[in-house]
């Protein structure tokens, strides 16, 4: 095993999946000789050339059409759209197209296609290049959602992903793509809708997607400081949810908070503490915490960016007002 | 002799219910146990049982009256005969006004104004006599019930003490602070005794035991209030008393406060220490009343285990017993 950022993780997925199947190729703005703004990209145009790694105009509806176009007529596009923000502009061909060919065809089309987007907010990018939108296209039925929390998950889910005959939206934190992992040199495949519990833990659970994961990871450690034993669990996949894993959980700590980088109302927090609301309810000892990014827009000033996402020292006060029986929300 | 259908007390803080439904009419049979009528009060709405089997009759509240807490709105009588009498004595016209009479306002307006109602009422007097005068000079002090309303506690909480057969309101009774969470469970198994005081004038009492003489015994006689109070507030249909004399050697008492007949379980253990320098004694074992001499008074203390008698059971209760004490004639209304 060696240590690789989650930018080369992502890198090396692709290009052993284009090296394995000639029908994977890759689409979107800058990513040929540019390689992305965030480099990850780079030296994938000079394996496969500018057939296979297309450079396209700033025109997300068009490319992304384009791709389900060639999804459907048996290419496996991989569709890189920048920013998770410009996901709006892709929204029909996505969730009106995509997600529903296959149903509509009757089962006659298959829409294998990966979007390949970011999320994350803290990167002093602003409203409009700092969103979390993975609970937008989390509710439209057909899609899967990956969160990839490390260079490990992003290239085992990117492989399935790759792999898998539906449209699979897989979303990498903009702030991860310098952090390292152990990555294996061999090949592996990291199936969809396993969780993984990264820490056992008898006193409360705590769910974090994609850089969420480190944040309980490091509100865990504070916990522990204060005899409180927090477990650790990374859906990895959000469609399709190892709910059982979650629910499992929480049937032996009796508390759960769960926290995401989306906004809070409505989001994936609101729907995971949900099922654990209604599926372990008799197990519960306190009420679930949703720790969401705040129902702002992603404000530009640094210090005010800070403010809307959580941070493990309010994760870990929110875990320990629930398992020292606090009254939280009463009322 | 009837028996009165009182309005219960619900709450902490409740002065006087709305009779929601009478589930039962007049002259029809009623079953001890068979529900009567629903209150409403400002927690909750609940039904109310009949404490006694026979007849109803006289009903004098209506639905939607707001009638004050211990105001008798029905009686149940022995025979079907004797039910067309009350249903005159009282008929259900008029309740509207006496509910109102309670209340202090307009006492004459009402009787002048509800013309047919001079007539019956002072038929109702001698039927239901002996509470109404004696309420008059020797009205209870109303004790608060413990409180019902919903308990906060915790869905795992909640199916545990389900599961174990622990009383929440119990164990909130018992000053565990809500919410309660599964580990406050544990907390209803344990704790040691509590120990409650009170003090009681003695004339009355002294007066009663130097008039009976030879006969008196005081220790049947406080068996008796302690009895007499535990049932009124318990509704217990038989009370065991066990006296602990101080020679070793103990007696149970069954139902005391009415002539010692039936069997009984002791519900309460009794020390008399009138006679001794002592001033209390907490057994190991509850609950327990001891009785001694406190100047011209009695000092009594209730030792209880919380788990089984929680404060707000054992505070009424030992307050009733001093009231028994205080002014005997208490234990027969």
């Amino acid at each position: 095993m060696r240590e690789i950022t989650l930018s080369q993780a992502v890198n090396e997925a692709i290009a052993e999946e284009m090296r394995r199947d000639e029908t994977v190729f890759v689409i979107g703005e800058d990513v040929a000789e540019a390689g992305t703004p965030f480099k990850i990209l780079s030296g994938l145009v000079e394996e496969f050339g500018t057939e296979r790694i297309i450079d396209t105009p700033i025109a997300e509806p068009g490319f992304m059409g384009m791709a389900v176009g060639a999804a459907m007529t048996g290419a496996r596009p991989i569709v890189d759209l920048m920013f998770g923000d410009f996901l709006y502009l892709v929204m029909d061909q996505l969730c009106n197209q995509a997600a529903k060919t296959h149903y509509m065809s009757g089962g006659k089309l298959n829409v294998p296609l990966v979007l390949r987007t970011n999320l994350g907010a803290t990167r002093r990018s602003a409203a409009q290049h700092s969103q979390s939108l993975h609970a937008l296209v989390a509710h439209i039925p057909g899609l899967k959602v990956a969160l990839p929390s490390s260079a490990f998950e992003a290239k085992g889910l990117l492989k399935t992903a790759i792999r898998d005959n539906n449209p699979v939206v897989i979303f990498e934190d903009k702030l991860m793509y310098q952090d390292k992992a152990l990555v294996p040199e061999e090949e592996y495949l990291i199936p969809f809708g396993e969780a993984n519990i990264l820490r056992e833990g008898s006193d409360v659970t705590l769910i974090g997607t994609s850089s969420m994961r480190q944040v309980c990871e490091k509100a865990a450690e504070l916990l522990a400081g204060d005899g409180i034993s927090a477990e650790v669990i990374d859906p990895r996949t959000i469609v399709p949810l190892d709910e059982a894993t979650i629910l499992n959980s929480v049937r032996k700590t009796s508390r759960a908070v769960v926290v995401d980088e989306g906004h809070q109302s409505y989001g994936v927090t609101a729907e995971i503490a949900a099922r654990i609301s209604e599926k372990a309810f008799y197990r519960l000892d306190a009420p679930v915490i949703r720790m969401g990014a705040m129902d702002v827009p992603v404000p530009f000033s640094p210090a005010l960016e800070d403010l809307t996402v959580p941070t493990p020292e309010a994760v870990a006060e929110n875990a320990r007002k629930i398992v020292t029986g606090a009254l939280v929300h009463a009322l | 002799m009837p028996f009165e259908v009182k309005v219960p007390q619900l709450g902490m803080n409740q002065d006087s219910a709305v009779i929601v439904t009478w589930v039962k009419t007049a002259g029809d049979a009623v079953a001890e146990g068979d529900v009567l009528f629903e209150v409403e009060t400002d927690k909750a709405t609940m039904e109310v049982e009949a404490q006694a089997a026979g007849y109803l009759a006289g009903i004098r509240a209506r639905e939607g009256d707001d009638v004050p807490v211990g105001d008798v709105i029905a009686l149940i009588v022995e025979s079907a005969d004797e039910v067309g009498a009350r249903a005159e004595a009282a008929p259900v016209v008029e309740a509207p006004d006496q509910v109102r009479g309670a209340a202090g306002e307009a006492d004459a307006e009402a009787e002048t104004k509800a013309s047919p109602a001079p007539e019956p009422e002072p038929a109702t007097e001698p039927a239901a006599a002996p509470a109404p005068a004696s309420a008059s000079i020797l009205a209870p002090r109303p004790l608060p019930a413990p409180m019902t309303g919903k308990v906060l506690a915790s869905p795992k909480a909640r199916r545990l003490a389900a599961e174990r057969g622990i009383d929440l309101a119990a164990l909130r009774a018992q000053g565990v602070a809500e919410p309660i969470h599964a580990a406050d469970l544990s907390k209803a198994s344990t704790g040691g005794q509590s120990t409650l005081t009170a003090t009681a004038d003695g004339t009355a009492l002294d007066a009663l035991l130097a008039k009976a003489g030879d006969h008196a015994n005081r220790a049947h006689l406080l068996a008796a209030f302690a009895a007499g109070a535990w049932r009124a507030l318990f509704g217990a249909e038989d009370v065991g008393i066990a006296i602990r004399h101080l020679d070793g050697s103990s007696e149970t008492l069954s139902n005391p406060d009415r002539g010692g007949t039936g069997e009984a379980a002791p519900a309460l253990q009794l020390i008399d220490l009138c006679n001794t320098r002592l001033s209390g004694y907490a057994p190991a074992t509850g609950p327990a009343l001891t009785v001694a001499r406190a100047g011209d008074g009695y000092a009594l203390s209730l030792t209880v285990s919380e788990a089984t008698l929680p404060m707000p059971h054992a505070v009424a209760l030992l307050d009733d017993i001093a009231a028994r004490i205080d002014d005997p004639i208490r234990q027969f209304l």
